[in-house]
């Protein structure tokens, strides 16, 4: 899914990367000059220049160190070009200003030798940024084998986004781990939903506990852990009705299940395709239940993964896996360090 | 974060009130603004700098309408241009048709589906819906579910996964029907076989509309996908659904510039009956966090159309209690004065923060005390003494800190209203009203 997003990226390396060539190339020329007259250096241009590096400075590290520095007028205007690929591939207008702030933290009175490649140092900075935000994965096996069963994992998120599919997938992951699976039918609002996530659990052959539509969720999902607890059962997947963060009474019964069924995870469950709106939610989501690990739905929508960077930015919460189709299989753990290196190692 | 937007567009807007020359900068501050509102709002970035680029060009060419301010200006045309974007034709007639929905995974056509055969059917029509979706496990539960409730009979069968065979028994079956709306199921733009499915239904259903559904939150890929589900079966209509939450549309607004169509319904909440038709006004006032200006307009021509300010009397700079007591029930009935301040794009008028308090309640309570003025007193509130105080709260059952804490305010709105015509501001609700809805 990050595809389009690796493309852009690349086209606003190498955008850097050329900004930075022309400043090279422009300050070589006049310094060449000054090193001709070196004794009378006029003060007032190194006052001028305050308090970005001083041309003194620029002129100690390109003559001493050999080295040149990065100012801020040079890649603003790259920067800027960087920050509206940014918001054309989903990533929200907030987050993107922070990458791009973290890119030039990163860039701007840099000192850079002369022989070193303007790429490595474009690039660095960028995947550093990417990585600062995107932080550490989640390894859902590895937290289940670690934890005491049974595991309890409760999934929110706002309507249509694809908990019920998640939940399936998920099942089916753990279940091809070698763990058992118990799923609580917790959606009893939306008609359908219930033989929904029946079928599903009956594909894949796992256990599932449902009421009846318009029963208490909590009471559903109690139950479904009371099943786990005495049938040694390993994980607890509670499925729930969507809801808008808006809803205050929707938000206090998703707090109500998570006192009943105090789950060990919380898994807050949102799509890729999703613009702006996706750090409000996910915020507001955070705030009244917790997540503790994030799933994006409809990553094979062609989507440049922007959601995903804007929502572990806003929660700072691990992207656990990568909804990619609709199938069963079609889930992917998701590893940043990986993604971080599709997007920007390739460059051939 | 949303409410810093449309604050810095309204700083930005404050900046050119007042102004009768065109600024270039101020116009370009502006447009950089609403840039960023029309960005948050996921409004394609392209078509963004497409609109931004109209509107500064036209700001800056077109000629100031006499009496407008720059601020204004630059509003209506902001407005005229967005307006224009999603402002297709989308007449719905109450004639026999069929409507094919297409949208997304999650995006809400089921609900949707739902909710347009309870609209055609309160007004009278004999709706049918055929699902097709033999994906989705419990896909036909729930449409079901919803029909049965609303006593529309839907046609389907969970077993069968021929979402054609299907239809066209559906069609078949409800041949006696008035308006038969065919739920599909979802798909996404690159899934080949899928939008190869929808092109033969909708050759099969001859589908008098194909209304793509959009949710709210979608972002960039909104542009993508309509241009796809577009060139597949040439959408003409999009409907926004999960207006509920927090999502401002904008997708949908990308939506239609890539398909020429219009937004024709707007779903906003769980029940069957949560959905509206598209209003311009209303969405565009979301989109950039404005308030909503037509509806404000509409209901202010409303209650001042009632009350009969006298507008001229105020301008000569003459306000009386008697003024004042139909202004405040004007304003009153277009809802709590704070609230219409805020939806009022006016960054000029600041109005001290004691004008905003009086509540409605207090409101009913100097009406009654005024009720128990004298013409004269009414007319030059210099009259009442503190034995007339004492009659006046007497009568009205008030006691005279009430009638002072009265005179008191009337007093505060004098002098706000006198500083405002010195600053070549007008208060004026009447005025004001007209000019806004002149925009449209």
């Amino acid at each position: 899914m990050f595809g389009g997003l690796k493309e852009k990226l690349k086209a606003a390396r190498n955008r850097l990367g050329a900004s930075i060539e022309g400043v090279a190339a422009k300050q070589e020329l006049p310094v060449r000059e000054t090193r001709i007259a070196e004794p009378d250096t006029p003060k007032a241009q190194q006052k001028a220049s305050s308090p970005a590096p001083t041309f003194v400075d620029k002129f100690k590290v390109l003559i001493i160190d050999r080295e040149l520095i990065v100012s801020e007028k040079d890649i603003s205007e790259a920067l800027s070009e960087l920050e509206l690929m940014l918001l054309e591939s989903d990533v929200a207008l907030p987050v993107s200003e922070a990458i791009i702030a973290h890119v030039r933290t990163n860039l701007v009175g840099k000192h850079r030798k002369i022989g070193e490649s303007v790429d490595a140092l474009v690039v660095g900075a960028l995947k550093s940024a990417l990585l600062d935000v995107l932080g550490k994965g989640f390894d859902l096996t590895e937290y289940v084998r670690t934890h005491d069963r049974p595991v309890k994992i409760l999934f929110t998120g706002v309507n249509g986004t694809g908990k019920t599919t998640t939940v399936a997938k998920i099942g089916a992951f753990l279940k091809k781990n070698g763990y058992t699976v118990v799923i609580g039918a917790g959606d009893t609002y939306r008609a359908g939903a219930i033989e929904q996530i029946g079928v599903h659990a009956e594909r894949i052959g796992i256990k599932i506990i449902q009421h009846q539509e318009g029963a208490d969720p909590s009471a559903v999902i109690f139950d479904a852990v009371q099943y786990a607890v005495s049938h040694k059962i390993d994980v607890v997947l509670a499925d729930t009705a969507g809801r808008f963060h808006t809803k205050s009474n929707l938000m206090n019964q998703l707090e109500k299940i998570r006192r009943v069924m105090k789950p060990d995870l919380i898994v807050y469950v949102d799509e890729a395709v999703a613009g702006n709106d996706a750090i409000v939610r996910a915020a507001e989501f955070d705030r009244v239940v917790g997540a503790d690990a994030v799933v994006l739905t409809k990553a094979d929508m062609d989507s440049r993964g922007g959601a995903a960077i804007s929502i572990a930015h806003t929660i700072g919460k691990p992207l656990m896996f990568l909804g990619t189709g609709q199938g069963y299989d079609d889930i992917l753990p998701f590893d940043p360090a990986q993604v971080v290196e599709d997007l920007m190692g390739s460059d051939t | 974060m949303l409410d810093n937007l449309s604050t810095s567009l309204k700083d930005a807007l404050k900046k050119l009130a007042g102004k009768t020359v065109i600024d270039r900068a101020a116009v370009d501050e502006l447009v950089k603004d609403l840039q960023r509102a029309l960005i948050s709002s996921d409004v394609n970035v392209k078509l963004v700098m497409e609109l931004s680029k109209a509107i500064r060009t036209r700001s800056l060419d077109e000629q100031l309408p006499k009496g407008t301010n720059v601020r204004e200006h630059v509003l209506r045309i902001v407005y005229q241009e967005l307006v224009r974007l999603v402002w297709a034709s989308t007449d719905v007639k109450l004639e026999p048709q069929t409507i094919l929905m297409a949208g997304l995974q999650g995006s809400g056509k089921t609900t949707t589906t739902a909710k347009l055969a309870r609209y055609f059917q309160k007004k009278g029509m004999k709706v049918g819906v055929i699902c097709a979706d033999t994906f989705r496990p419990g896909a036909y539960d729930q449409i079901s579910t919803l029909c049965a409730k609303i006593n529309v009979p839907c046609f389907g069968n969970p077993q069968e996964k021929d979402a054609l065979k299907i239809t066209r028994e559906g069609l078949e079956h409800q041949k006696d029907l008035e308006l038969i709306i065919v739920d599909t199921q979802g798909r996404h733009a690159l899934e080949e076989d899928l939008i190869g499915e929808i092109i033969q239904l909708n050759t099969l259903t001859k589908a008098t509309h194909r209304w793509l559904v959009i949710d709210a939150a979608l972002g960039q890929q909104a542009s993508e996908q309509a241009r796809r589900f577009h060139e597949a079966i040439d959408i003409d209509g999009v409907i926004i659904t999960k207006m509920d939450g927090t999502a401002k549309g904008g997708g949908a607004l990308s939506a239609v510039a890539e398909t020429k169509s219009g937004i024709v319904f707007i779903g906003s909440g769980e029940t069957i009956e949560d959905l509206e038709r598209f209003d311009p006004d209303g969405f565009i006032s979301r989109l950039l966090g404005m308030g909503d200006l037509k509806a404000l307009a509409e209901r202010a021509e409303e209650a001042i159309k009632a009350e009969n300010v006298d507008v001229n009397a105020m301008m000569k700079g003459k306000f009386t209690l008697r003024d004042m007591y139909t202004q405040l029930e004007a304003l009153n009935k277009m809802g709590p004065l704070k609230q219409i301040m805020g939806m009022l794009p006016m960054g000029s008028m600041q109005l001290p923060d004691g004008v905003y308090d009086v509540t409605s309640t207090k409101m009913v309570r100097y009406r009654i005390i005024m009720d128990s003025m004298t013409p004269a007193e009414l007319d030059d509130p210099a009259l009442i003494s503190s034995s007339r105080m004492q009659r006046i709260a007497r009568g009205a059952g008030a006691t005279p800190d009430e009638v002072r804490e009265l005179l008191k305010y009337f007093k505060m709105m004098q002098r706000t209203l006198k500083g405002l015509r010195g600053g070549g501001g007008k208060f004026n609700m009447q005025r004001l009203m007209k000019r806004f809805s002149g925009m449209q």
